[in-house]
Protein backbone atom coordinates (compact mmCIF):
# COMPACT_ATOMS: atom_id res chain seq x y z
CA UNK A 1 0.00 0.00 0.00
CA UNK A 2 1.21 3.57 -0.58
CA UNK A 3 2.83 5.55 1.72
CA UNK A 4 3.37 6.03 5.46
CA UNK A 5 1.26 2.85 7.87
CA UNK A 6 -1.76 4.26 9.09
CA UNK A 7 -3.99 2.49 11.90
CA UNK A 8 -7.37 3.11 13.97
CA UNK A 9 -6.66 3.41 17.39
CA UNK A 10 -9.87 4.96 18.86
CA UNK A 11 -13.64 4.31 17.97
CA UNK A 12 -16.40 6.07 19.30
CA UNK A 13 -20.09 5.45 18.36
CA UNK A 14 -23.17 7.28 19.05
CA UNK A 15 -26.38 4.69 20.63
CA UNK A 16 -28.71 4.69 17.38
CA UNK A 17 -32.11 5.21 17.08
CA UNK A 18 -35.03 6.82 15.09
CA UNK A 19 -34.98 10.18 17.22
CA UNK A 20 -32.08 11.60 19.23
CA UNK A 21 -33.96 14.44 20.58
CA UNK A 22 -32.17 14.29 23.79
CA UNK A 23 -28.80 16.25 21.63
CA UNK A 24 -28.41 18.59 19.27
CA UNK A 25 -26.58 18.13 16.18
CA UNK A 26 -23.38 19.28 17.28
CA UNK A 27 -24.15 17.67 20.56
CA UNK A 28 -24.74 13.89 18.99
CA UNK A 29 -21.07 13.95 16.65
CA UNK A 30 -19.33 15.47 20.12
CA UNK A 31 -20.56 12.05 21.74
CA UNK A 32 -19.02 9.57 19.20
CA UNK A 33 -15.92 12.33 19.14
CA UNK A 34 -14.90 11.99 22.86
CA UNK A 35 -15.60 8.06 22.90
CA UNK A 36 -13.15 7.64 20.18
CA UNK A 37 -10.60 10.28 21.89
CA UNK A 38 -11.48 8.69 25.34
CA UNK A 39 -10.20 5.20 23.47
CA UNK A 40 -7.21 6.54 21.81
CA UNK A 41 -6.22 7.81 25.10
CA UNK A 42 -6.08 11.36 23.33
CA UNK A 43 -7.88 15.02 23.82
CA UNK A 44 -8.61 17.35 20.91
CA UNK A 45 -5.42 19.10 21.32
CA UNK A 46 -3.83 16.13 20.24
CA UNK A 47 -5.57 16.41 17.06
CA UNK A 48 -3.97 17.43 13.67
CA UNK A 49 -6.46 17.85 11.32
CA UNK A 50 -10.41 16.89 11.30
CA UNK A 51 -12.16 14.94 8.09
CA UNK A 52 -15.72 14.74 8.49
CA UNK A 53 -18.27 12.98 6.03
CA UNK A 54 -22.16 13.17 5.40
CA UNK A 55 -24.24 12.55 2.89
CA UNK A 56 -26.68 15.43 0.89
CA UNK A 57 -26.77 18.81 2.83
CA UNK A 58 -30.66 19.08 2.24
CA UNK A 59 -30.91 15.87 4.49
CA UNK A 60 -31.12 18.35 7.46
CA UNK A 61 -31.09 21.64 5.88
CA UNK A 62 -27.90 22.62 6.49
CA UNK A 63 -25.57 23.54 3.82
CA UNK A 64 -21.84 23.38 4.85
CA UNK A 65 -22.16 21.79 8.34
CA UNK A 66 -18.63 21.19 8.56
CA UNK A 67 -18.12 25.32 8.82
CA UNK A 68 -20.65 25.21 11.43
CA UNK A 69 -19.19 22.25 13.36
CA UNK A 70 -15.88 23.60 13.21
CA UNK A 71 -15.71 24.48 17.04
CA UNK A 72 -18.11 21.99 18.09
CA UNK A 73 -15.28 19.67 17.00
CA UNK A 74 -12.07 21.40 17.88
CA UNK A 75 -11.61 22.51 14.81
CA UNK A 76 -10.31 25.78 15.68
CA UNK A 77 -7.31 26.76 14.12
CA UNK A 78 -7.03 23.00 12.26
CA UNK A 79 -7.19 21.77 8.69
CA UNK A 80 -11.23 20.50 8.27
CA UNK A 81 -12.13 18.74 5.52
CA UNK A 82 -15.52 17.86 4.32
CA UNK A 83 -16.17 14.39 2.10
CA UNK A 84 -19.49 13.88 0.28
CA UNK A 85 -20.16 10.70 -1.75
CA UNK A 86 -23.75 9.79 -0.48
CA UNK A 87 -24.41 6.87 0.85
CA UNK A 88 -21.06 5.61 0.43
CA UNK A 89 -19.31 8.86 2.17
CA UNK A 90 -18.64 7.13 5.84
CA UNK A 91 -16.54 4.90 4.04
CA UNK A 92 -14.74 7.51 1.63
CA UNK A 93 -14.38 9.74 4.30
CA UNK A 94 -12.19 7.30 6.66
CA UNK A 95 -10.01 6.96 3.45
CA UNK A 96 -9.81 10.56 2.82
CA UNK A 97 -8.55 10.70 6.50
CA UNK A 98 -6.56 7.77 6.05
CA UNK A 99 -4.74 9.68 3.07
CA UNK A 100 -3.88 12.37 5.50
CA UNK A 101 -1.94 10.08 7.46
CA UNK A 102 -0.19 8.12 4.46
CA UNK A 103 1.09 11.02 2.84
CA UNK A 104 2.70 12.07 6.14
CA UNK A 105 1.42 15.23 6.73
CA UNK A 106 -0.16 14.69 9.97
CA UNK A 107 0.44 11.97 12.88
CA UNK A 108 -2.79 12.29 13.87
CA UNK A 109 -6.30 12.77 12.47
CA UNK A 110 -10.15 12.60 13.85
CA UNK A 111 -12.89 11.55 11.20
CA UNK A 112 -16.44 11.78 12.06
CA UNK A 113 -19.78 10.65 9.97
CA UNK A 114 -22.88 10.94 10.70
CA UNK A 115 -26.84 11.72 9.86
CA UNK A 116 -29.74 12.71 11.30
CA UNK A 117 -32.63 10.88 9.67
CA UNK A 118 -35.16 12.50 11.94
CA UNK A 119 -34.82 16.06 10.67
CA UNK A 120 -36.15 15.46 7.48
CA UNK A 121 -37.93 12.71 4.65
CA UNK A 122 -34.55 11.39 3.33
CA UNK A 123 -36.23 8.49 1.48
CA UNK A 124 -38.17 11.22 -0.86
CA UNK A 125 -34.96 13.73 -1.00
CA UNK A 126 -33.64 12.72 -4.13
CA UNK A 127 -36.50 13.48 -6.52
CA UNK A 128 -37.17 16.07 -8.44
CA UNK A 129 -40.18 15.81 -10.68
CA UNK A 130 -40.40 15.54 -14.03
CA UNK A 131 -38.85 16.90 -16.72
CA UNK A 132 -35.54 17.53 -14.67
CA UNK A 133 -34.55 14.51 -13.44
CA UNK A 134 -36.36 11.00 -14.57
CA UNK A 135 -38.22 10.33 -11.63
CA UNK A 136 -37.49 8.38 -8.98
CA UNK A 137 -40.31 8.77 -6.58
CA UNK A 138 -40.24 5.40 -5.58
CA UNK A 139 -37.54 5.93 -2.75
CA UNK A 140 -34.43 3.56 -2.44
CA UNK A 141 -35.94 0.28 -2.30
CA UNK A 142 -38.17 0.74 -5.15
CA UNK A 143 -35.23 1.92 -7.30
CA UNK A 144 -32.98 -1.13 -5.89
CA UNK A 145 -36.25 -3.89 -6.09
CA UNK A 146 -35.92 -4.65 -10.41
CA UNK A 147 -31.80 -5.11 -9.54
CA UNK A 148 -32.65 -7.53 -7.01
CA UNK A 149 -34.93 -9.57 -8.73
CA UNK A 150 -32.51 -9.81 -11.58
CA UNK A 151 -30.16 -11.13 -9.33
CA UNK A 152 -32.78 -14.01 -8.41
CA UNK A 153 -33.31 -14.38 -11.90
CA UNK A 154 -30.17 -14.92 -12.67
CA UNK A 155 -28.97 -16.93 -9.73
CA UNK A 156 -32.18 -19.03 -9.16
CA UNK A 157 -31.48 -18.02 -5.17
CA UNK A 158 -34.77 -19.37 -3.12
CA UNK A 159 -37.04 -16.56 -1.89
CA UNK A 160 -36.23 -17.35 1.83
CA UNK A 161 -32.71 -15.84 1.45
CA UNK A 162 -33.76 -12.48 2.01
CA UNK A 163 -35.29 -13.60 5.23
CA UNK A 164 -32.32 -15.23 6.39
CA UNK A 165 -30.13 -11.98 5.66
CA UNK A 166 -32.71 -10.33 7.80
CA UNK A 167 -33.16 -12.74 10.79
CA UNK A 168 -29.06 -12.87 10.66
CA UNK A 169 -28.75 -9.07 11.00
CA UNK A 170 -31.55 -8.69 13.58
CA UNK A 171 -30.54 -11.00 15.73
CA UNK A 172 -26.48 -10.19 15.67
CA UNK A 173 -27.74 -6.60 16.23
CA UNK A 174 -29.15 -8.33 19.88
CA UNK A 175 -25.48 -8.06 20.80
CA UNK A 176 -24.67 -4.71 19.63
CA UNK A 177 -25.67 -2.28 22.51
CA UNK A 178 -24.66 0.88 19.80
CA UNK A 179 -27.47 -1.00 17.20
CA UNK A 180 -31.17 1.38 16.58
CA UNK A 181 -33.02 -2.01 16.40
CA UNK A 182 -33.03 -4.56 19.06
CA UNK A 183 -35.91 -6.84 18.25
CA UNK A 184 -35.17 -10.02 20.19
CA UNK A 185 -38.83 -11.71 19.02
CA UNK A 186 -37.92 -11.27 15.30
CA UNK A 187 -38.68 -14.82 13.47
CA UNK A 188 -37.93 -16.08 10.23
CA UNK A 189 -41.94 -16.27 10.32
CA UNK A 190 -42.70 -12.73 11.18
CA UNK A 191 -40.15 -11.12 8.53
CA UNK A 192 -41.66 -13.39 6.15
CA UNK A 193 -45.47 -12.30 7.10
CA UNK A 194 -43.72 -8.44 7.51
CA UNK A 195 -45.43 -6.01 4.39
CA UNK A 196 -44.57 -6.19 1.00
CA UNK A 197 -42.95 -3.10 -0.16
CA UNK A 198 -41.20 -3.27 -3.37
CA UNK A 199 -41.01 -6.89 -3.81
CA UNK A 200 -39.09 -8.84 -3.40
CA UNK A 201 -38.46 -6.76 -0.20
CA UNK A 202 -40.25 -7.00 2.90
CA UNK A 203 -41.05 -4.61 5.58
CA UNK A 204 -38.46 -6.49 8.20
CA UNK A 205 -35.72 -6.53 5.22
CA UNK A 206 -35.42 -3.07 4.86
CA UNK A 207 -32.84 -0.68 6.65
CA UNK A 208 -34.61 1.44 8.96
CA UNK A 209 -33.76 5.40 9.73
CA UNK A 210 -32.05 6.42 11.81
CA UNK A 211 -29.80 8.91 13.71
CA UNK A 212 -26.67 8.81 14.97
CA UNK A 213 -22.89 9.59 14.47
CA UNK A 214 -19.27 8.00 14.70
CA UNK A 215 -15.66 9.36 14.82
CA UNK A 216 -12.42 7.10 14.50
CA UNK A 217 -8.64 8.28 15.20
CA UNK A 218 -6.27 7.30 12.96
CA UNK A 219 -2.32 7.68 13.54
CA UNK A 220 0.82 7.23 12.18
CA UNK A 221 2.81 4.17 12.92
CA UNK A 222 5.02 5.95 16.03
CA UNK A 223 1.37 7.70 17.10
CA UNK A 224 -0.36 4.55 16.92
CA UNK A 225 2.44 2.72 19.10
CA UNK A 226 1.84 5.17 21.18
CA UNK A 227 -1.67 5.44 21.68
CA UNK A 228 -1.57 1.57 22.15
CA UNK A 229 1.10 1.97 24.86
CA UNK A 230 -1.37 4.27 26.68
CA UNK A 231 -4.71 2.73 26.07
CA UNK A 232 -3.75 -1.14 26.21
CA UNK A 233 -5.73 -2.03 23.07
CA UNK A 234 -3.94 -3.15 19.79
CA UNK A 235 -4.56 -0.86 16.65
CA UNK A 236 -6.03 -1.80 13.62
CA UNK A 237 -3.61 -1.55 11.11
CA UNK A 238 -4.35 -0.12 7.69
CA UNK A 239 -3.85 -2.84 5.05
CA UNK A 240 -5.62 -1.34 2.00
CA UNK A 241 -7.65 1.50 0.78
CA UNK A 242 -9.79 1.64 -2.70
CA UNK A 243 -12.36 3.84 -4.24
CA UNK A 244 -14.36 3.45 -7.42
CA UNK A 245 -17.43 5.38 -8.98
CA UNK A 246 -18.97 4.81 -12.27
CA UNK A 247 -22.12 6.92 -13.54
CA UNK A 248 -25.06 6.22 -12.56
CA UNK A 249 -26.90 6.20 -16.25
CA UNK A 250 -24.26 4.89 -18.43
CA UNK A 251 -25.11 2.66 -21.00
CA UNK A 252 -24.65 -0.46 -20.48
CA UNK A 253 -23.89 -0.94 -16.94
CA UNK A 254 -24.73 -3.69 -14.65
CA UNK A 255 -26.39 -2.69 -11.43
CA UNK A 256 -26.51 -6.33 -10.45
CA UNK A 257 -22.57 -6.86 -10.29
CA UNK A 258 -21.51 -3.39 -11.01
CA UNK A 259 -17.86 -3.27 -12.61
CA UNK A 260 -16.25 -0.56 -9.66
CA UNK A 261 -17.55 -2.59 -7.37
CA UNK A 262 -15.45 -5.82 -8.48
CA UNK A 263 -12.49 -3.26 -9.70
CA UNK A 264 -12.60 -1.89 -5.96
CA UNK A 265 -12.35 -5.45 -4.41
CA UNK A 266 -9.52 -6.23 -6.53
CA UNK A 267 -7.80 -3.58 -6.09
CA UNK A 268 -7.90 -3.52 -1.98
CA UNK A 269 -7.29 -6.89 -2.02
CA UNK A 270 -4.23 -6.42 -3.97
CA UNK A 271 -2.56 -4.13 -1.74
CA UNK A 272 -3.18 -6.38 1.12
CA UNK A 273 -1.99 -8.94 -0.32
CA UNK A 274 -5.46 -11.11 -0.34
CA UNK A 275 -5.37 -13.71 -3.26
CA UNK A 276 -8.29 -15.59 -1.77
CA UNK A 277 -10.77 -13.55 -0.09
CA UNK A 278 -12.97 -16.51 1.27
CA UNK A 279 -9.71 -18.11 2.74
CA UNK A 280 -7.78 -14.94 4.02
CA UNK A 281 -10.09 -12.60 5.33
CA UNK A 282 -11.80 -13.19 9.11
CA UNK A 283 -14.97 -10.98 9.05
CA UNK A 284 -16.70 -8.55 6.96
CA UNK A 285 -18.68 -5.77 7.48
CA UNK A 286 -20.41 -4.71 4.16
CA UNK A 287 -22.96 -2.19 3.07
CA UNK A 288 -26.15 -4.14 3.13
CA UNK A 289 -29.57 -1.95 3.44
CA UNK A 290 -31.97 -4.70 1.70
CA UNK A 291 -31.68 -8.04 2.79
CA UNK A 292 -30.45 -9.73 -1.10
CA UNK A 293 -27.35 -7.20 -1.19
CA UNK A 294 -25.42 -9.51 1.33
CA UNK A 295 -25.53 -12.16 -1.92
CA UNK A 296 -25.00 -10.13 -4.54
CA UNK A 297 -22.29 -7.96 -2.84
CA UNK A 298 -20.77 -11.52 -1.66
CA UNK A 299 -20.44 -11.83 -5.67
CA UNK A 300 -19.08 -8.37 -6.08
CA UNK A 301 -16.51 -8.56 -3.48
CA UNK A 302 -15.37 -11.73 -4.88
CA UNK A 303 -16.48 -14.33 -2.15
CA UNK A 304 -18.43 -16.36 -3.90
CA UNK A 305 -17.91 -16.92 -7.93
CA UNK A 306 -21.39 -15.17 -9.24
CA UNK A 307 -24.75 -16.84 -9.00
CA UNK A 308 -23.18 -18.66 -5.85
CA UNK A 309 -23.05 -16.17 -2.97
CA UNK A 310 -26.98 -17.41 -1.65
CA UNK A 311 -25.68 -20.14 -0.70
CA UNK A 312 -22.92 -18.58 1.54
CA UNK A 313 -26.15 -17.54 2.83
CA UNK A 314 -28.27 -20.35 3.35
CA UNK A 315 -25.54 -22.76 4.47
CA UNK A 316 -24.83 -20.60 7.46
CA UNK A 317 -21.34 -19.37 6.58
CA UNK A 318 -22.26 -15.77 6.69
CA UNK A 319 -23.49 -16.28 10.18
CA UNK A 320 -21.37 -15.11 13.55
CA UNK A 321 -20.66 -19.24 13.89
CA UNK A 322 -19.64 -19.52 10.10
CA UNK A 323 -16.25 -19.17 8.22
CA UNK A 324 -17.21 -15.73 6.86
CA UNK A 325 -19.46 -13.85 9.31
CA UNK A 326 -20.89 -11.00 7.61
CA UNK A 327 -22.28 -7.97 9.57
CA UNK A 328 -21.63 -9.25 13.35
CA UNK A 329 -22.75 -5.71 14.33
CA UNK A 330 -26.29 -5.95 12.91
CA UNK A 331 -25.79 -4.27 9.76
CA UNK A 332 -27.07 -1.26 7.89
CA UNK A 333 -30.36 -3.18 8.15
CA UNK A 334 -30.26 -3.21 11.89
CA UNK A 335 -28.75 0.80 12.04
CA UNK A 336 -29.02 3.41 9.69
CA UNK A 337 -27.76 6.72 9.37
CA UNK A 338 -27.04 6.85 6.01
CA UNK A 339 -23.66 9.47 6.19
CA UNK A 340 -22.17 7.31 9.02
CA UNK A 341 -23.19 4.21 7.60
CA UNK A 342 -20.62 3.37 5.76
CA UNK A 343 -17.79 4.49 8.55
CA UNK A 344 -19.95 2.52 10.81
CA UNK A 345 -18.43 -0.62 8.71
CA UNK A 346 -15.08 0.68 8.61
CA UNK A 347 -15.01 0.80 12.17
CA UNK A 348 -16.65 -2.43 13.31
CA UNK A 349 -13.93 -3.80 11.20
CA UNK A 350 -11.36 -2.31 12.95
CA UNK A 351 -13.18 -3.19 16.36
CA UNK A 352 -12.93 -6.84 15.17
CA UNK A 353 -9.38 -7.22 14.68
CA UNK A 354 -8.34 -4.46 17.60
CA UNK A 355 -10.76 -7.77 19.57
CA UNK A 356 -13.18 -4.82 21.09
CA UNK A 357 -16.17 -5.86 19.24
CA UNK A 358 -17.89 -6.96 22.88
CA UNK A 359 -20.41 -9.85 22.64
CA UNK A 360 -20.27 -9.81 18.51
CA UNK A 361 -16.54 -9.95 18.87
CA UNK A 362 -15.29 -13.14 15.79
CA UNK A 363 -12.57 -14.79 18.45
CA UNK A 364 -9.19 -14.13 17.20
CA UNK A 365 -10.19 -12.40 14.13
CA UNK A 366 -7.00 -10.86 12.05
CA UNK A 367 -7.92 -9.80 8.97
CA UNK A 368 -11.42 -7.84 8.54
CA UNK A 369 -12.88 -5.89 5.40
CA UNK A 370 -15.15 -2.35 5.82
CA UNK A 371 -17.26 -1.48 2.89
CA UNK A 372 -19.57 1.26 1.64
CA UNK A 373 -21.63 1.80 -1.17
CA UNK A 374 -23.56 4.78 -2.29
CA UNK A 375 -25.82 6.50 -5.03
CA UNK A 376 -27.20 4.49 -7.65
CA UNK A 377 -25.02 1.17 -6.60
CA UNK A 378 -22.53 3.68 -8.11
CA UNK A 379 -20.06 4.82 -5.55
CA UNK A 380 -17.75 2.32 -3.53
CA UNK A 381 -15.23 2.42 -1.21
CA UNK A 382 -13.23 -0.34 1.14
CA UNK A 383 -10.92 -1.24 3.28
CA UNK A 384 -8.93 -3.93 4.66
CA UNK A 385 -7.33 -4.03 8.31
CA UNK A 386 -5.20 -6.51 10.11
CA UNK A 387 -4.18 -6.91 13.70
CA UNK A 388 -0.50 -6.69 12.34
CA UNK A 389 1.12 -4.25 10.64
CA UNK A 390 1.45 -4.64 6.59
CA UNK B 1 -44.10 22.39 -21.73
CA UNK B 2 -44.07 25.54 -23.90
CA UNK B 3 -41.93 28.73 -22.59
CA UNK B 4 -44.23 30.73 -20.30
CA UNK B 5 -44.23 34.32 -20.16
CA UNK B 6 -43.65 35.71 -16.34
CA UNK B 7 -39.88 36.29 -17.48
CA UNK B 8 -37.03 35.95 -19.22
CA UNK B 9 -36.00 32.72 -21.02
CA UNK B 10 -32.15 32.53 -19.56
CA UNK B 11 -32.04 29.10 -20.46
CA UNK B 12 -29.73 30.03 -24.05
CA UNK B 13 -29.82 31.38 -27.45
CA UNK B 14 -31.55 28.33 -29.33
CA UNK B 15 -35.24 30.23 -28.78
CA UNK B 16 -34.00 32.78 -31.74
CA UNK B 17 -33.98 30.22 -34.50
CA UNK B 18 -37.74 30.16 -34.28
CA UNK B 19 -37.26 26.55 -34.12
CA UNK B 20 -39.49 25.95 -31.08
CA UNK B 21 -39.50 27.23 -27.58
CA UNK B 22 -36.67 25.77 -25.27
CA UNK B 23 -38.05 23.93 -21.84
CA UNK B 24 -39.49 25.60 -19.00
CA UNK B 25 -40.77 24.35 -16.23
CA UNK B 26 -41.80 25.60 -12.65
CA UNK B 27 -40.00 23.03 -10.32
CA UNK B 28 -41.11 23.37 -6.71
CA UNK B 29 -39.26 22.21 -4.16
CA UNK B 30 -40.82 22.02 -0.52
CA UNK B 31 -38.98 20.15 2.28
CA UNK B 32 -39.44 20.97 5.31
CA UNK B 33 -37.13 19.45 8.65
CA UNK B 34 -37.78 19.69 12.52
CA UNK B 35 -34.37 20.59 14.65
CA UNK B 36 -33.11 19.31 18.09
CA UNK B 37 -31.75 22.23 20.55
CA UNK B 38 -30.01 19.81 23.04
CA UNK B 39 -29.43 20.75 26.56
CA UNK B 40 -28.03 24.18 26.56
CA UNK B 41 -30.33 25.88 23.21
CA UNK B 42 -32.72 24.18 24.91
CA UNK B 43 -32.50 25.89 28.28
CA UNK B 44 -31.61 28.69 26.33
CA UNK B 45 -35.23 28.84 24.55
CA UNK B 46 -37.09 27.36 27.25
CA UNK B 47 -36.07 30.47 30.45
CA UNK B 48 -36.86 32.67 27.40
CA UNK B 49 -40.56 31.38 27.98
CA UNK B 50 -40.06 32.07 31.30
CA UNK B 51 -38.95 35.97 30.53
CA UNK B 52 -34.92 35.32 31.68
CA UNK B 53 -32.12 34.98 29.72
CA UNK B 54 -29.49 32.79 30.16
CA UNK B 55 -25.25 32.89 28.84
CA UNK B 56 -22.88 30.23 30.08
CA UNK B 57 -19.67 30.11 31.79
CA UNK B 58 -16.89 29.61 28.92
CA UNK B 59 -13.41 28.18 29.96
CA UNK B 60 -11.80 31.57 30.61
CA UNK B 61 -14.51 32.68 33.02
CA UNK B 62 -16.54 34.92 30.50
CA UNK B 63 -20.02 34.54 30.27
CA UNK B 64 -20.91 33.70 26.58
CA UNK B 65 -24.73 34.82 25.89
CA UNK B 66 -26.35 33.12 23.79
CA UNK B 67 -25.36 30.17 25.20
CA UNK B 68 -23.28 27.40 23.48
CA UNK B 69 -22.56 23.51 24.51
CA UNK B 70 -19.12 23.28 23.83
CA UNK B 71 -15.73 26.23 24.29
CA UNK B 72 -15.31 28.65 21.45
CA UNK B 73 -11.50 28.27 21.80
CA UNK B 74 -10.93 24.94 23.05
CA UNK B 75 -14.45 23.09 22.53
CA UNK B 76 -14.10 21.44 25.86
CA UNK B 77 -17.88 21.08 27.02
CA UNK B 78 -19.47 23.71 29.35
CA UNK B 79 -22.13 23.10 31.84
CA UNK B 80 -22.43 26.37 34.10
CA UNK B 81 -25.28 28.32 32.54
CA UNK B 82 -25.56 31.93 34.19
CA UNK B 83 -28.50 33.97 34.31
CA UNK B 84 -27.91 37.19 32.54
CA UNK B 85 -29.97 40.73 32.89
CA UNK B 86 -32.55 41.61 30.50
CA UNK B 87 -30.84 45.45 30.50
CA UNK B 88 -27.53 45.73 28.53
CA UNK B 89 -25.07 47.68 26.01
CA UNK B 90 -25.08 48.08 22.48
CA UNK B 91 -21.74 47.92 21.38
CA UNK B 92 -22.30 48.53 17.35
CA UNK B 93 -25.39 48.73 15.23
CA UNK B 94 -26.80 49.92 11.65
CA UNK B 95 -30.08 51.55 10.91
CA UNK B 96 -33.00 50.22 8.88
CA UNK B 97 -34.62 52.55 7.43
CA UNK B 98 -36.68 51.27 4.65
CA UNK B 99 -38.73 47.97 5.86
CA UNK B 100 -39.63 44.61 3.72
CA UNK B 101 -41.73 42.08 4.53
CA UNK B 102 -40.72 39.79 7.26
CA UNK B 103 -38.32 42.07 9.55
CA UNK B 104 -39.36 41.94 12.95
CA UNK B 105 -40.31 45.51 13.39
CA UNK B 106 -42.31 46.77 11.08
CA UNK B 107 -41.15 50.36 11.16
CA UNK B 108 -37.26 52.14 11.16
CA UNK B 109 -35.44 50.49 13.46
CA UNK B 110 -31.26 49.65 14.75
CA UNK B 111 -29.79 46.28 14.16
CA UNK B 112 -27.89 46.23 17.27
CA UNK B 113 -25.41 43.87 18.50
CA UNK B 114 -26.04 44.03 22.43
CA UNK B 115 -24.04 42.86 25.25
CA UNK B 116 -26.49 41.73 27.75
CA UNK B 117 -25.60 42.95 31.99
CA UNK B 118 -23.48 39.93 33.18
CA UNK B 119 -22.69 38.35 29.53
CA UNK B 120 -19.05 39.01 28.06
CA UNK B 121 -20.32 38.15 24.71
CA UNK B 122 -22.49 40.33 22.19
CA UNK B 123 -25.90 39.17 20.06
CA UNK B 124 -27.63 40.87 17.30
CA UNK B 125 -31.16 41.61 17.77
CA UNK B 126 -33.36 44.79 16.96
CA UNK B 127 -33.99 47.72 18.59
CA UNK B 128 -36.97 50.00 18.36
CA UNK B 129 -36.00 53.81 18.41
CA UNK B 130 -37.74 56.21 17.15
CA UNK B 131 -34.39 57.34 14.19
CA UNK B 132 -30.70 56.93 14.13
CA UNK B 133 -29.99 59.96 16.03
CA UNK B 134 -31.04 58.28 19.53
CA UNK B 135 -29.38 54.94 18.98
CA UNK B 136 -25.67 55.50 19.80
CA UNK B 137 -22.94 52.78 20.73
CA UNK B 138 -23.06 52.28 24.52
CA UNK B 139 -26.10 53.05 24.63
CA UNK B 140 -28.42 51.46 27.25
CA UNK B 141 -31.32 49.19 26.32
CA UNK B 142 -34.01 47.09 27.58
CA UNK B 143 -35.58 43.82 26.13
CA UNK B 144 -39.16 44.17 25.29
CA UNK B 145 -40.84 41.19 25.69
CA UNK B 146 -43.11 39.56 23.37
CA UNK B 147 -46.71 39.00 25.02
CA UNK B 148 -46.90 35.14 24.82
CA UNK B 149 -43.62 33.61 25.30
CA UNK B 150 -43.43 30.65 23.25
CA UNK B 151 -39.83 28.84 24.12
CA UNK B 152 -38.30 30.87 21.03
CA UNK B 153 -35.77 33.30 20.13
CA UNK B 154 -38.78 35.75 19.36
CA UNK B 155 -39.90 35.79 23.31
CA UNK B 156 -37.41 38.73 22.75
CA UNK B 157 -39.67 40.72 20.64
CA UNK B 158 -37.10 43.66 20.30
CA UNK B 159 -35.16 45.86 22.91
CA UNK B 160 -36.07 49.55 23.36
CA UNK B 161 -34.01 52.20 24.91
CA UNK B 162 -33.82 52.17 28.57
CA UNK B 163 -35.05 54.84 29.91
CA UNK B 164 -35.30 56.71 26.69
CA UNK B 165 -33.16 58.43 23.61
CA UNK B 166 -29.85 58.19 25.05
Amino acid sequence: MAGNRVAVVGVGQTKYAAVRDDVSLPGLLREAVFRALDDAHMTMDDIDAIVVGKAPDFFEGMMMPESYLAEALGAVGKPLFRVHTAGSVGGSTALVAATHVQSGVHDRVLTIAWQQQSVSEAMWALSFPIPFQQQLVAGAGGYFAPFIREYIRRSNAPDEIGILVALKDRLNALKNPYAHLHEPDITFESIQESFMLWEPIRYSETCPGSDGAIALVLASEDAAEASAASSGVPPAWVHGTAMRSEPATASGRDQVNPDAGQECAADVYAQAGITDPRRQVDVVEMYVPFSWYEPMWLENLGFAPEGEGWRLTEDGSTQMTGDLPVNCSGGVLSTNPIGASGMIRFGEAALQVRGQAGDHQIDGARVAVGHAYGGAAQFYAMWVVGSEKP
Amino acid sequence: MAADDDGPDTAGGASGGGDGDLLRAPLVIEYPFNRTTGPVVGAFVTALRNRTVLGIRAADGRVVCPPVEYDPQTGAPLHELVEVSDTGTITSWSWVDRIREGQPVQSPHALALIRLDGADTAMLHVVDAPGPEAVSTGARVRIRWADEPTGAITDIACFELDGGAS
